[in-house]
C-alpha cells in the first residue's frame, strides 16, 4: 500500500534531495510536491488541478514559501476539522526561536531544521520514515471529519 | 598698588592669569588674559571678575565668603573647573580655571590660571561622535556578518549536498580524474560550510549576547564537559578542577568559553593521557583569574599573538581539523565580559590559558575537595 507524503517546498534542489532520500529509505512512499502555500492548500482541499489528490499520511512543510507561507498553511491545516489530524512536520532552514515557538503554537506536530550535511539529512529522512510513517498510530481514515 | 612687579612674572606663564582679591575684584592680569578676553589691562583692573567670568568663579569661591578658602582652594589646585568665559564683545567660550591662594599682606588673593578649552571641547565632541559612529558601524558589521553567513548557507547547502550526492552515487563509475575533481569539490564545499558556521558562531557572540549576571562558573564548566563528553571519553582525558567561583557572566557564553578551551586541550595532545586542570584565583568581589592548564603539545611563544585571531591556524590541514575560530571566539567572549585572555606555553610542555572575569558578591558554595570529572 503506497504511503502518501505531501512535501511543501519551493526549492527544486531540496525537493530532489528529499525525493532521493525517500527513494533510498522507503520505496512505498509517494512524494507529492507543492511548490507554494496556495498549491498546498489546493492539493489538500482537492481543488483544481488536484481534484484527484490523495489525502496525505504526512505533510512536510517548509516555512518560507512564495504566495502563502508555511505559517499560514499550517494555520489553515490545523483550523480545518478534516485536515488537522494529518501529521504536519515543519522542515525548514530557519533555526529562529520565534519560528520554532510559533510553529508549535500553530500545532505543528514537530519542528525539524534542515541539516547542512547530506548524510545528516538522509538520516533525518530515515528518522521521519521510522517514526511518522512506521511507528505512530494514526486515526483511521474513516473516522475523520 | 605694587602688583605691577608681578606682571612680568605672570606674563611668562603659558596661560591667561588673573589675580582676584577677596571682594572678587581683579587686581592683576597678564598679557594672555588681555588677549583671551580682548580687553586692555586698564579696562579690567578694579572690575569684578564676573565681567569676564559671569558664573562659577564667584559662586564657587569668592561669594562663598572665603569661609574655608584655603582648604577649598587647596582642593581645587590642579583640578580644573570648567566654566564659561566672556569676551569684551560678549562672545562666550569654554574655559578651565585653576585657582590657587596667594597669601598677601593685604589679605588673601586668588590666582586664577585660565585656559581656553574650545579646541579641546571640540575635540571631545568629535571623539564622542566618532565613538558613536564606530559603535554603530561595529553593530552593523556584526549584523552583516550574521545575515551574510546565514544567507550564504542556503545555496552552499545545495552545492555541498549535490557534490556529496554525486560522490556517493558516481564514485568509481567515472574515470579517476572525475573522482578526484568531485572529491575536491566535496572537500571545498564542506570546508566552506564549516567556515560559515564558525563565522555565524563568532558573530553570535555579539548578536545573541545576554546580560551578565551572577553565574556559577563551576556549573558552566560542568555544562561544557557534558557537551565534550564524547571527546573526553574518546581521548581518555582526565579533567579536574578546583572549586570555582560565582562570576558575572553570560552563562551560555561561559559554557562555550570553557568548552572551546578544554576542547582545544583535548585536541592538541601528545600521545598519552591528556590531563586538564581548571582553577580560579581571585579576591571574590572584583576579579577572578581562571586558568585552563593542559599537558598537551604546547605552543611556540612566537605564535601567541596569532592564535587568538580569526581563522588563524598553526597546523596543516589533515593534522588537526578546524577552521581556527575557537580561540577567536574565546577572545571575543572574554572581551565582551570586560576581561582579557592570554596564554603561557612551551612546545612540549603544555599550555595554560588564563582569562579574567569580574566576580560577583556571592561566593561559590561548592565543596572544596578536588573533583574528578568522568
Amino acid at each position: 500500500m503506497p504511503i502518501e507524503v505531501l512535501l511543501v517546498e519551493d526549492n527544486p534542489g531540496d525537493v530532489r534531495l528529499t525525493q532521493e532520500a525517500f527513494r533510498n529509505t522507503n520505496r512505498f512512499v509517494h512524494l507529492h510536491v507543492a511548490s507554494d502555500g496556495v498549491e498546498a492548500m489546493a492539493f489538500l482541499r482537492h481543488e483544481e488541478p488536484h481534484v484527484r489528490a490523495p489525502r496525505p499520511d504526512l505533510i512536510l512543510l517548509d516555512l518560507n514559501l512564495p504566495k502563502m507561507d508555511g505559517r499560514e498553511v499550517l494555520a489553515h491545516i490545523k483550523e480545518d476539522r478534516s485536515l488537522k489530524t494529518i501529521p504536519t512536520v515543519v522542515l525548514t532552514t530557519s533555526e529562529a526561536e520565534a519560528d520554532i515557538i510559533n510553529s508549535y503554537q500553530l500545532q505543528a506536530n514537530c519542528y525539524l531544521s534542515k541539516p547542512v550535511m547530506l548524510d545528516v539529512f538522509e538520516s533525518l529522512v530515515r528518522s521521519i520514515n521510522d517514526f511518522w510513517l512506521t511507528k505512530v498510530k494514526l486515526p483511521p481514515q474513516s473516522a475523520i471529519g | 598698588m605694587s602688583h605691577e612687579k608681578y606682571v612680568g612674572l605672570l606674563d611668562a606663564a603659558p596661560d591667561a592669569m588673573v589675580v582676584v582679591n577677596e571682594g572678587g575684584e581683579i587686581v592683576l592680569l597678564n598679557v594672555h588674559a588681555e588677549k583671551q578676553f580682548r580687553y586692555r589691562r586698564d579696562e579690567l583692573v578694579g572690575q569684578n571678575v564676573k565681567k569676564i567670568i559671569p558664573e562659577g568663579f564667584a559662586e564657587r569661591l569668592i561669594a562663598d565668603g572665603l569661609r574655608s578658602a584655603a582648604e577649598a582652594l587647596a582642593q581645587q589646585m590642579g583640578q580644573g573647573i570648567e566654566i564659561i568665559g566672556r569676551r569684551k564683545d560678549g562672545g562666550e567660550f569654554p574655559i578651565e580655571i585653576m585657582l590657587s591662594p596667594l597669601e598677601n599682606p593685604e589679605g588673601l588673593l586668588v590666582t586664577a590660571a585660565i585656559r581656553d578649552i574650545s579646541a579641546r571641547k571640540k575635540a571631545e565632541a568629535h571623539l564622542r561622535q566618532t565613538v558613536e559612529e564606530l559603535k554603530r558601524s561595529n553593530e552593523e558589521l556584526g549584523q552583516f556578518a550574521y545575515i551574510a553567513s546565514h544567507d550564504l548557507q542556503e545555496p552552499l547547502r545545495m552545492v555541498a549536498s549535490y557534490t556529496q550526492l554525486l560522490s556517493n552515487r558516481y564514485k568509481g563509475k567515472l574515470d579517476s580524474d572525475a573522482d578526484e575533481f568531485i572529491a575536491f569539490a566535496v572537500d571545498g564545499a564542506s570546508r566552506m560550510q564549516r567556515l560559515i558556521e564558525d563565522l555565524l558562531a563568532y558573530s553570535r557572540v555579539v548578536t545573541k549576547a545576554k546580560d551578565l549576571r551572577a553565574t556559577s562558573s563551576e556549573e558552566a564548566l560542568q555544562g561544557a564537559l557534558l557537551n565534550l563528553r564524547g571527546a573526553i571519553q574518546e581521548s581518555g582525558a582526565v579533567v579536574t578542577h578546583d572549586p570555582l567561583p560565582v562570576v558575572l557572566a553570560d552563562e551560555v557564553q561561559l559554557v562555550q568559553l570553557f568548552q572551546n578551551l578544554v576542547g582545544n586541550s583535548i585536541k592538541y595532545q601528545r600521545p598519552g593521557v591528556p590531563r586538564i586542570h581548571i582553577s580560579a584565583a581571585g579576591n571574590g568581589a572584583e576579579k577572578w583569574t581562571f586558568s585552563v592548564q593542559d599537558n598537551g603539545l604546547g605552543i611556540d611563544p612566537q605564535y601567541f599573538p596569532r592564535i587568538f585571531g580569526l581563522f588563524q591556524r598553526l597546523h596543516k590541514r589533515g593534522e588537526f581539523d578546524g577552521t581556527g575560530i575557537g580561540l577567536a571566539i574565546c577572545k571575543k567572549i572574554v572581551e565582551r565580559h570586560g576581561g582579557s585572555i592570554s596564554v603561557e606555553s612551551q612546545p612540549g610542555h603544555g599550555s595554560t590559558f588564563r582569562f579574567a572575569l569580574a566576580g560577583s558578591e556571592t561566593k561559590s558554595t561548592q565543596p572544596s575537595e578536588e573533583k574528578r570529572c568522568p
